[in-house]
Formats: structure tokens, sequence, C-alpha cells
């Protein structure tokens, strides 16, 4: 069976359970425009009182804010609902069913829980970033160079699920450990660079919001080195090597729900 | 029912420290404060907003993140879980009230919340002792009692949210738009007085200041005297509307309630 069969049969599983729910759509996308609002309203106070901050005008940082509302989107669509449902297997002993699957586990519970309908929330952010990239105006190599990033930093954010994830073979308990994340990754909705000493070392390495949320914005901006750039996806590429070995060789660990 | 209390806060202090790692990721999620503080001391860097320097601004976004917890209630999702699962039932056999119930359970894990916070304070208190200042008495005074009515019309608030589960299952959904609108109401993510005029302006009119800023301001000695009053008598107001709508939601969704054996 080749992968792209199963990542296709995934997809539809997930489309048709979500389809079943049809009203939900227009909630979905009434709440979603009203967490963009939500998410953009401090950041006018902020420029409200300083026009210029580190740098960074107020449409820049509204890029930053767009990247944000994307990336909340796909952890809220792909990363955290999948991610979460292995540590309630684990817990409830249906683990052993995804492991009997003729096909990669780790693929597998990576897209077995999507739920699409979250996605409206990165097309807002999208929506966002266009406007930002408009009033900074954003040639082709500059929007390609931030997507190029911004799907570097979504690769991180899983890779970063996958690794607190895996520990639920050791811990079992740990979903509320995603909420103390998230609630981490929430300074990922400011430029990095306004941080400062530890803070911003963390949100650049430890719990890489930095990389998901300002680079692609200074990319947008035309303002980030090629090497820098270039440096933030081999990071990605290596966080997602790292994962890969974590969720390995937690699986060896597991011990089945039966045996 | 008097008799009682003191029991129920035993009992809840036993339950808080027996989720005491849960209780802790809690506290942790919600330090939303903590990157307030961040970003406006970066902007107070270039000079004092209003009066407020880097001081004041560690100042008042510490006393937010801690009269956000001692004053917090979780009463909301209780009341859903046990609407919808039935545990309600036992709860309106015993010969008092749920609600009181809930209040004990909600009060006495205030000095874990306090014990969880401490090295946070402490943290930010290391890396700005700058916000240290000397609180005039009636501030503290009236920041403390103004914290009571900020609690109470918290709690009001969920026990309404809280209730709507009687009527219908989306009411978390209206509790999560309640809170957001809270959160940027409330002086949670930034001070009011450095909000734009019409912000502020509107946000007067509307009861999230009651919750969170009027105590926090007090505390922090930022608010005139001629202010001061006026901001606690709004809440007095609003706390009368909130336990009123409270008691009446609850009334009607009880008489509605049909639990499994109710």
């Amino acid at each position: 069976m080749s992968l792209g069969v199963s990542i296709a049969a995934l997809m539809r599983a997930s489309l048709l359970t979500t389809m079943r729910y049809r009203a939900s759509f227009f909630g979905e996308v009434a709440m979603a425009v009203a967490w963009a609002f939500w998410t953009t309203v401090p950041l006018f106070v902020v420029f409200d009182q300083a026009p210029t901050l580190a740098g960074w005008t107020t449409e820049e940082a509204l890029a930053v804010v767009g990247f944000f509302i994307i990336a909340q989107g796909v952890l809220e669509a792909l990363v955290d609902p999948n991610l979460r449902a292995v540590v309630e297997h684990v817990r409830q002993g249906t683990f052993d069913f995804v492991l009997l699957k003729p096909i990669d586990a780790q693929l597998y519970v990576s897209l077995h829980r999507t739920e699409p309908l979250k996605l409206v929330h990165c097309v807002v952010g999208a929506g966002v970033v266009a406007y930002a990239a408009k009033a900074v105006d954003a040639g082709p190599v500059e929007l390609l160079s931030a997507t190029l990033l911004m799907f570097a930093g979504l690769t991180l954010l899983h890779s970063l699920w996958t690794v607190v994830v895996s520990s639920a073979f050791f811990f079992v308990k740990v979903d509320n450990l995603s909420w103390l994340i998230r609630a981490g990754l929430d300074a990922g909705r400011w430029p990095v660079s306004l941080y400062r000493g530890f803070v911003r070392f963390v949100l650049t390495f430890v719990l890489p919001i930095g990389l998901v949320t300002t680079y692609p914005a200074l990319a947008l901006r035309g303002e980030l080195k090629p090497s820098t750039g270039l440096g933030a996806m081999v990071i990605a590429v290596l966080f997602a090597g790292v994962a890969r070995i974590a969720w390995t060789q937690s699986l060896r660990r597991y011990s089945s729900a039966s045996s | 029912m008097f008799r009682a209390f003191p029991t129920l806060l035993r009992i809840g202090f036993a339950e808080a420290v027996a989720y005491r790692a849960e209780l802790v990721i809690w506290v942790l999620t919600a330090t939303a404060p903590l990157i307030s503080m961040f970003i406006w001391d970066r902007v107070a860097e270039e000079g004092p907003l209003g009066g407020w320097g880097q001081g004041e601004m560690a100042r008042y976004f510490l006393l937010t993140l801690i009269v956000r917890h001692l004053t917090s209630a979780w009463v909301v999702w209780e009341l859903n879980e046990n609407i919808r699962t039935g545990g309600l039932s036992p709860m309106l056999l015993r010969p008092m009230h749920p609600l009181v119930f809930f209040v004990a359970q909600n009060l006495s894990a205030m000095p874990l919340r306090a014990v969880i916070l401490a090295p946070l304070i402490v943290g930010v208190l290391w890396w700005r002792p700058e916000l240290v200042w000397t609180p005039e008495p009636w501030t503290l005074l009236l920041g403390l009692v103004s914290a009571v009515f900020a609690w109470a019309i918290a709690f009001a608030a969920q026990v309404i949210f809280g209730s709507l589960a009687f009527f219908s299952q989306q009411s978390l959904g209206l509790f999560n738009v309640y809170f957001g609108l809270w959160s940027l109401g409330s002086g949670y993510l930034f001070p009011l007085e450095l909000a734009p005029d019409w912000l502020r302006q509107l946000l007067l009119w509307l009861p999230f200041r009651a919750t969170l800023a009027t105590p926090v301001e007090l505390l922090a000695g930022l608010v005139a005297w001629e202010d001061a009053l006026g901001l606690v008598a709004a809440q007095v107001v609003w706390a009368v509307v909130f336990v009123g709508l409270a008691a009446m939601t609850w009334n009607l969704g009880v008489r509605r309630h049909e639990a499994v054996g109710a």
C-alpha cells in the first residue's frame, strides 16, 4: 500500500466525520473571526502607545499575529487532536489496535483524528498575513521564503508534540501537559525580539514558537538573512528526526495492554 | 449549614492537595499576565507612559496574576460536568444547597494556589525589584474588600454560565465567548488605563473591570481616592446584578432538571 493512498484515506475519513456536522461549519467560521479579533486587540493597544517597538511597526507585528493564528489553527486541526488521542489509546489499551494496522504507527496517529473544520482558523490567519504582506510590500521571493519558513515552523511544532506524547508511554497521563505547552506558545503572538534574555532564549530554542511566528514574519519583511532561514529549516528537520527517534524508542518500551 | 462549612473547607483542601500536580498545571496555564508583563515592560523601557514606568508595569501585572488566581472560580466546569452526568442529583438530596459545596471547594483551594504562585512571585521580584511599593493603608484595605467583590462577581458569572447547562449543550462555548471578552475588558491582558480612549470609555460600562482591574489598581496604589469609591460602588452594583441573575438561572434550571432518577 503506497503512502499517498493511506494519507488520502485517513484524510477522507476525517472529512466525512466532519461533514456529518455541517451546521458546525458556520459556528466555526464565526469563532475563527472572533478569535482573530481577540488575538489582535492587545497588539493594537500596545502599538497605540508605541508606534514602533524594537524595530517592529504595527503591520509587521500583525504579520506575526497572522502566522500565530495559522499555527494555532494547525495545532487544533492536526497536531493536538491526533496526538492527544494517543494518550487516550495508551490509557484505555486500544493502542494495540493501532500497532496492528499495516501502516507506520507514527503516520497513522498523526492523521487519524484530524479535525479539518479547525483549518478555518488557518484561512483567517492567512488573511491577516496577506493584509500585512500588502502593507509591507512583500515581493514573490519574500512570500515564498516566508511560506517555506512557516512550514519549517509547523514541522517543529508537530515534532515537539510528538516528543511530549511519546512520554505518555512512560507517564500515561500527559494530556494536561499539552495545555501547559499551549500556554507557553501563547507568547508567540508577539515578535520574539520583544523579549529579553532568558525568556527569548526559551522561546527560540526550547519552546521554539519564535521560529514558528517571528521568522516567517521577518522573511516577509525581507530582513531574514538567508543563512538564518536555512538554519531554521535545518533545525526543523533535526527536530523531526529527534521526534522520530523519541517515538520509536518509546514504542519499544510499550508493553501492550494485554501482555 | 454553618456547622458543616468548616468540614466542607477541610474536604476541599484535602482534594486540592490530592490533585496538587494538576493544580500546578492549571495555575501555570493561566500565566498570560507574565507574557503581557514582558511586552509592556519593553514598551515602558522607552519612557514612562502616563506615569507608568517599568516598576509600575511589573507591579500591575504581578498583582494581576495574584488577584486573578486568588479570586478565580471554576464552578462553571464543575456544574456543567455534574449536570450532564447526573452527578448533581445526589448533591440536590443533601440537606444543603449544592452551590454552598462549590463555594467551599473554591475557597479551600486558595491557600495551595498561593503556595504554587509563590516561586513565580519571587522570580518577578528578583527580576524587577523596583516594583516594590509602600501601599497606603486605605488602598490596601479597600483593595482587599474589592477583591472579595471581584471573586463574588466571577463566581456568580460562572454559576450563570454553568446553570445554562440545564438548558443547552453549548453552555461551555458561551462561557468561552464570555471569557474572551473578559480577558480583553478586565485588564488581564493590558492595563485599561493604557487602552485607547474609546475602549476605556466603553469598558467603564461593562462588568469585566469589576472582576479584576479594580482590585488590582487599588492594591497597586494606582487609583486616586475619589475614583476609588466610585469603582468599588460599581463593583457592589455588579455583584448584586450577577448574584441575582445567578440565583434566577439556577432556580429556573433546577426546575427543568431531569437527570437519571430525578
